[in-house]
């Protein structure tokens, strides 16, 4: 009957979850990043109560998920969605009218400089730039009708990440934690892997807003130091565990005080722990060289060993539970992101180049290893380009039409949805909205996306806001 | 065995039933075996209303746009009225005729009220309430806080101290708790210090409090605090939660709000003078408007019109496609903010619709959104405004005298009957004519702005029309100046705008023939501000050309949009506004225009007949026309006028004097009034779906009834003033009031301390609050006696032992001062004061952000800001919306969006990191410990004894003193470091790591 522990902790005064976790060092609860804690700090709300009164589940079919952020906005027609005509009319005007866009410096129609190959069983089309995604296609549901509100990377950056283009929202990794919590609880539950571009709109994207401090994005790089602070004085590193029994035999005489300060001396246990689950995240050595490989971690390119080495964490992430991983894009000189509004051809040759074989691999492994079935892989830009060019060789944004696509838990492989003109350029059938995406997501969690409200400033928030519906011709 | 739901339902049952009896005041507590039983007597506010609100408003509240069934169960009337089903909801004194309890009884899920799909669900003690109201007659009451706030005459004869305490004693005794004993005077005098300065207290305080054993002690302690100029920083921190205070727009770049850091000084000073809160309130929303402005007695500075950043916190966007649902965006944020801040209440709810739950309809929205869309953006220079008045003053005054001292002599002319072809004042009145390849938006040739508005000073009243041009040696007349807007009519340097009224665009140029130096002029669509590439770059040209040129706009991408032009002396960089001492702009004329230039007609060249005296008549009047100065240069030319006023030399040269004495160099964001624009409903708050007719001005007009609508030429923030101001007005004081009393106590007496609507919490001690309330207005709004008044009670003054055998787990009544974490602003100035690195400097510009590498993006400032903030209050460290201060962040400074009025208190790993090991916190241990043991005459129990009070305020217990001891010898040597010999390094590093774990003790970061 319930199917989620965590949301059944949630049910749990914070008392009694002390009560639960004063059994020991072992077993304590990760109390901050825990929804549960924060969930019943609330509890005197009137709204914490309604919260609970909801039995919002469904089986969930996923339980983590990976969502790979390809910042600056890839250009659907030159990646999934094939466009014919595009070469046919290279070079002349468009006929068709042309939204104000942000450069507004809109030339002729563009044809795709890469050239479109079917795949797999499914026979999906995917252009050169992705070869090895390509290889996964039967893995894929593809949606190609995605439209944004914004044409403007700040804005659709908000919306793709929070469900609002204002800033300020919580963002949905934070919306997901606080729905669901965490499964480790030596982990935070959201994890942004930096890999180099924090997209516009900034660290904003990846907050929780309104939401308790808890449910914001930790976020960490590959390398020595993944995460803020997480070590130590390394001159005084072995004398740390005495500071810290030093420290808590000072604080006993207050831990019976309140509740808040015996949390508090809890939590620094907690904190020591992370401070060795954390590094040892990016110990890749225990890996094997054949899994490194796939995920082109010996790549000559390295942009594609950056992005590899994300990929591979993100891997060890969902493994160790952490619920929520969103993967930024490498930081490459002289390209800015996706976003390619000259250019087009070396810029997205290259960032194809830096993704396509870590993103391949990762979907690979994944499955290998049986955590596919359980992990939902979301990839999508904010916004597509524009099928004219900017200037001679580049594309402005075009919210108007773009593909992503999911793989993983719960998701229809090989499934296509949703259908452009025959430019590319708008949405002829199946549109779906960026709240369209988060409630899927929610959904293949086993959470309604009505029901998970929070309420701040007199107004129950959602992060669908009053939209949302499931896309259900994607899922299995 | 049960399934779990059935528990879960039950617990749920329970809490809801506890939250009934206390009015929700109280925590759920699953141990808590307590029956509840149903009052004698049921109240509609505290029993019934509560019940609605949750479960039935949704579809049977004041939206319209929701209701089902036609039934209304927020109104007496709506519930009492014959449905259109034939049934009646509610028969007061009946339950057999009323449906409602029909409904909510019924078993059949069809008809079961809530609807079990909507997870909604009534307890059987929610129905033995309602059961119970509607046979005593189903009484309704208006929402407790819409309601004037109502005091007992006998209750204001007491000193206020005492009185709160009998109140809050009065509802011990009602609920059967015993109060606790008082702190211990260390307790107390960390705690009074923290509350009121956010600093712990001094070493030599402490001693002096120990040892004064009058009973005035703690008096005279209390006045110590409030008059030390840090209350003004510790309490502005809790002002700028509520304003959303940042220093940069965020967003994409960035961008700094010019000048906000002032607001933060502004409000510092504020409230260490203790400005009445309701000037405060006047100088937020209308700083710009007050004929008599505060003036700071040190600097002359305008101090109300720095309020106005109030409104222009917002974030901003630097390249919106769509203007229109910018300023939308930008009005809504305002609108909310001045909601929650002043009133308590969340008028963006009603932006789609009509508040689900208050009686705010999204008329009311609108009504507000008009108000503030009339309300332009604009510099405000800001300096010693006293003295820059007086002298310009002084230097129009001379101007007028030269004028006087010309026409004088020209009383009577020689040619005096002659009649000459001339002007007349026959100009069109409309201040925009219509042309046939375009139309006049302004022509300033003649003498006046034609309805354009001035803010500042640079334009003067008038344009040049007629000004004699005097030579500075000689005090030669060469001649009447031609008429222009001008910004340095009175001399350059000074700020001044000049801007249109608004208008839709409807031709595809706009063009302004103008001249200047470093003077811009600008197209202002929707109020859009951060004009920039690569949209709207074209709309924010630069005039820097000293000879009369044709500035050209393009703008027919925006036919139909609401734009005004202004003309600026100085031009923003950056989206910062900057103005050099030389900087002018001088305009003859702005058209709207297709296809070619066009040029307006000088008419008055051509008109009818006048004759010089009447011309010198006029000229001496002040009311020359363009003509008339035409024609008396001629005469002047001709050598028909005296030319030579060698007096005027020295009145030249006054002026000279005093105009260079004043500059605006230095400017902040504010807003300055536009014209009146009402605005219609957006259908679903949606702008591109706008409702036909406009809707008048107001302020929340269903929940302040008595208020007529706002008419009148300006924006109508006065009037918005006034409403909040009025003595009638119930939310006001209520709401300041208790934000202090959440900042002394830690809790509200209402606790949701932005929000008092009917969704918010009941008041824990109501007729506590009104009693506030009530004080406040009588007290002369001030914020230092209310604080005084609350910190002089007794409890405020308990212990944090809480009373064996109280039932009262949340502390509701207050029989002990509760444990409090304390804010991130206080823990970091403790780490400062106990490593002695803090700077109490009061004021100035922020500084900058320390950036670690896990703060990156767009905007990042190129240099990171010091480690430890150069030793400054927090208050003073900068607010970038993009990178927020880590340290603050972690410990829940709330993220500058929106009115944040009470902070959470969160427990994360990321806190105890943060003082396990950031270099800050080390660093700060370091410091500390070569504090510590510089004096070499100290013994080690003396040092731990002066560590102890830097760090907690007291002294250490004899254990504390073996545990510290036996700490320090067991702190290892660091190898290779200075060498094993050097045993000053061993004694610092010990003592550094003693230091850094009493930072990481909980009564370092808790009052306890």
């Amino acid at each position: 009957m319930h199917h989620h522990k965590p949301l059944l902790n949630q049910r749990l005064s914070r008392r009694e979850m002390l009560n639960i976790t004063r059994c020991g060092f072992g077993s304590l609860a990760f109390m901050g990043m825990l929804g549960s804690s924060c969930k019943s700090r609330d509890k005197q709300s009137m709204d914490f109560l309604s919260q609970l009164a909801t039995t919002p589940h469904y089986v969930p079919k996923a339980k983590n998920v990976i969502f790979l952020y390809m910042d600056g906005g890839v250009s659907q027609v030159d990646s999934f969605d094939p466009k014919p005509r595009l070469a046919k009319e290279n070079g002349m005007d468009p006929t068709f009218k042309i939204d104000a866009t942000q450069f507004n410096d809109n030339g002729k129609i563009l044809q795709s400089p890469w050239a479109f190959k079917r795949y797999g069983e499914s026979g999906m089309a995917v252009s050169e730039l992705f070869p090895h995604i390509a290889s996964c296609v039967d893995d894929l549901a593809l949606i190609r009708s995605m439209v944004s509100n914004f044409p403007e990377h700040t804005n659709a950056n908000y919306f793709l990440h929070t469900g609002s283009g204002l800033q300020g929202r919580p963002s949905m990794g934070a919306w997901i934690n606080y729905g669901l919590g965490t499964e480790n609880s030596n982990l935070p539950g959201y994890v942004v892997l930096d890999g180099g571009l924090v997209p516009p709109g900034g660290v904003d994207n990846f907050k929780n807003g309104f939401l308790p401090a808890d449910y914001q994005a930790s976020i960490m790089k590959t390398g020595e130091t993944p995460v803020a602070n997480i070590q130590p004085d390394s001159s005084m590193a072995a004398f740390q565990k005495d500071k810290l029994e030093f420290i808590q035999k000072m604080d006993e005489k207050d831990r019976e005080k309140s509740d808040e300060v015996e949390a508090a001396i809890k939590n620094y246990e907690l904190a020591y722990r992370m401070q060795s689950s954390v590094p040892e995240l990016s110990e890749f050595a225990s890996e094997t060289k054949a899994t490194q490989k796939l995920y082109g971690l010996f790549d000559e390119d390295p942009n594609t060993r950056s992005y590899g080495a994300q990929c591979l964490m993100a891997r060890r992430l969902v493994e160790r539970g952490v619920r929520f991983v969103e993967l930024t894009c490498p930081y490459q000189k002289g390209i800015d992101r996706w976003d390619q509004h000259h250019g087009l051809k070396d810029g997205h040759e290259r960032n194809a180049h830096a993704v396509d074989r870590p993103i391949a691999g990762l979907l690979k492994d994944l499955k290998s290893r049986g955590l596919l079935e359980e992990t939902l892989v979301v990839w999508s830009g904010e916004f597509g380009r524009t099928p004219f060019a900017q200037g001679k060789d580049g594309r402005d944004h075009n919210p108007s039409a773009f593909s992503m696509w999911m793989a993983g838990a719960g998701i229809k492989g090989g499934a296509i949805y949703g259908k452009t003109d025959e430019y590319g350029y708008r949405v002829e059938e199946n549109p779906v909205s960026i709240h369209d995406l988060h409630a899927t997501i929610l959904h293949l969690l086993g959470v309604d996306h009505k029901q998970l409200t929070y309420h701040f400033g007199g107004r129950d928030f959602r992060l669908t806001d009053v939209h949302g519906n499931v896309v259900r011709e994607v899922l299995i | 065995m049960r399934s779990y739901g059935e528990v879960k339902r039950e617990i749920l049952a329970l809490k809801l039933l506890l939250i009934v009896i206390f009015g929700g005041q109280v925590l759920f507590s699953c141990e808590t075996k307590e029956r509840a039983s149903l009052p004698d007597r049921v109240d509609f506010n505290y029993h019934i209303k509560p019940i609605l609100v949750q479960k039935c408003y949704l579809c049977h509240g004041p939206d319209p746009g929701s209701r089902e069934a036609g039934l209304r169960l927020d109104l007496a009337d709506g519930a009492t009225k014959l449905l259109e089903s034939g049934v009646t909801a509610i028969v007061p004194g009946s339950l057999s005729k009323s449906a409602l309890y029909h409904r909510i009884t019924d078993s059949d899920p069809e008809l079961k009220m809530p609807p079990p799909a909507s997870n909604l669900e009534l307890s059987d003690l929610e129905i033995g309430m309602i059961k119970k109201w509607i046979n005593q007659g189903a009484e309704y009451q208006p929402h407790w806080a819409f309601l004037p706030p109502k005091i007992s005459q006998d209750n204001l004869e007491a000193p206020m101290a005492t009185q709160i305490d009998v109140f809050l004693q009065d509802r011990m005794k009602e609920n059967g708790l015993a109060q606790g004993k008082l702190a211990d005077k260390y307790q107390l005098i960390r705690r009074l210090s923290y509350v009121l300065t956010g600093l712990p207290p001094g070493q030599e305080a402490i001693s002096r409090y120990l040892a004064d054993d009058r009973p005035e002690a703690y008096k005279s302690l209390v006045d110590n605090y409030l008059n030390d100029p840090a209350f003004g920083e510790k309490w502005a921190s809790h002002w700028l939660d509520v304003v959303r205070y940042a220093e940069t727009k965020g967003h994409e770049f960035d961008y700094e709000i010019q000048g906000a850091w002032r607001f933060r000084d502004y409000m510092i000073r504020a409230l260490n003078a203790d400005i009445p809160y309701d000037q405060l309130v006047r100088e937020q929303l209308s700083g710009d408007l007050l004929t008599a402005p505060r003036l700071n007695p040190e600097t002359g500075q305008n101090e109300s019109i720095l309020g106005t950043l109030f409104l222009t916190m917002t974030e901003g966007t630097h390249s919106p496609v769509d203007t229109k649902k910018d300023e939308a965006d930008r009005i809504d944020n305002m609108a909310d903010v001045i909601g929650k801040s002043f009133q308590g209440l969340t008028i963006g709810c009603a932006k789609c619709h009509d508040h689900k739950f208050d009686p705010i309809p999204t008329s009311d929205y609108y009504a507000l959104y008009g108000v503030l869309g009339s309300t332009r953006f604009s510099p405000i220079p800001v300096g010693n405004f006293k003295e820059k008045h007086a002298a310009l003053q002084e230097v129009h005054q001379l101007k007028q005298q030269l004028r006087e001292m010309v026409g004088s002599t020209w009383e009577k002319p020689t040619s005096d009957s002659v009649p000459v072809l001339l002007v007349s004042q026959t100009q069109s009145k409309n201040t925009i004519q219509q042309g046939n390849s375009g139309r006049v938006l302004g022509d300033f040739r003649g003498p006046n702005f034609q309805g354009w508005k001035t803010d500042g000073e640079a334009f003067g009243v008038g344009t040049t029309l007629g000004e004699p041009i005097l030579d500075r040696q000689t005090g030669e007349l060469t001649g009447l100046k031609k008429g222009m807007a001008s910004s340095r009519i009175l001399g350059k340097g000074i700020y001044g705008a000049l801007r249109s009224p608004d208008f839709k665009i409807d031709h595809a140029y706009l063009g302004v023939r103008a001249r200047g130096k470093g003077g811009s002029i600008r197209i202002i669509m929707d109020n859009f501000q951060l004009i920039s590439y690569p949209i709207y770059g074209g709309l924010d040209q630069k005039v820097n050309d000293d000879e009369w040129q044709n500035y050209v706009f393009d703008v027919g991408d925006w036919v139909g949009h609401n734009v005004y032009i202004e003309f600026l002396p100085g031009s923003f960089v950056r989206h910062t506004y900057r103005q050099e001492p030389d900087a002018y702009i001088e305009v003859a004329y702005a058209t709207a225009f297709d296809g070619e230039w066009f040029y307006p007609e000088e008419g008055s060249r051509y008109s009818p007949v006048s004759s010089l005296s009447q011309a010198v008549n006029r000229y001496n009047e002040g009311n020359s026309s363009a003509a008339d100065v035409g024609f008396l240069n001629q005469q002047l030319n001709a050598g028909k006028l005296k030319h030579h006023f060698p007096e005027s030399r020295k009145t030249l040269l006054g002026m000279d004097l005093l105009m260079a004495t004043i500059r605006d160099t230095v400017f902040i964001q504010g807003v300055s009034e536009g014209f009146a624009r009402e605005s219609p409903i957006f259908i679903r708050g949606n702008h591109m779906e706008p409702d036909q007719q406009p809707v008048p001005r107001g302020f929340i007009s269903e929940i302040l009834d008595w208020q007529p609508s706002i008419q009148g030429p300006g924006s109508g923030r006065r009037e918005v003033v006034e409403a909040i101001l009025h003595p009638d007005n119930p939310l006001t004081t209520r709401v300041m009031v208790n934000r202090l009393w959440y900042h002394v106590f830690g809790k509200g007496l209402v606790e949701t301390v932005d929000n008092f609507g009917l969704q918010g919490k009941l008041p824990s001690h109501p007729e506590l609050l009104d009693y506030l309330a009530v004080k406040f207005r009588e007290e002369g709004w001030s914020l230092k006696t209310m604080i005084k008044a609350m910190v002089m009670t007794e409890a405020f003054q308990r212990s944090t032992t809480v009373v064996n055998g109280n039932i009262d787990p949340e502390n509701t009544y207050l029989t002990h001062y509760p444990i409090r974490r304390m804010e991130a602003e206080a823990i970091r100035d403790a780490m400062l004061f106990a490593s002695g690195e803090l700077d109490n400097t009061l004021f100035g510009e922020p500084v900058p952000v320390h950036l670690t590498d896990f703060m990156q993006g767009r905007g990042r400032p190129g240099q990171s800001g010091p480690l430890d903030g150069n030793g400054r209050r927090s208050i003073y460290l900068e607010v970038r919306r993009n990178f927020l201060d880590r340290m603050m962040t972690t410990f829940d400074r709330p993220t500058p969006f929106n009115t944040f009025g009470k902070r959470d208190v969160t427990n994360v790993p990321a806190q105890s990191l943060f003082l396990m090991n950031d270099p800050f916190v080390a660093e700060q241990a370091s410091l500390m410990a070569r504090r510590i043991l510089s004096d070499e005459e100290q013994t080690t129990e003396d040092r731990i004894r002066d560590a102890y009070f830097r760090a907690f305020s007291r002294p250490p217990s004899p254990s504390e003193i073996t545990d510290a001891k036996k700490f320090l010898a067991s702190v290892p040597t660091r190898k290779g470091a200075t060498g094993e010999s050097d045993s000053d390094a061993i004694t610092i590093q010990a003592w550094k790591e003693y230091c850094h774990a009493l930072f990481n003790m909980k009564s370092f970061i808790y009052l306890l």
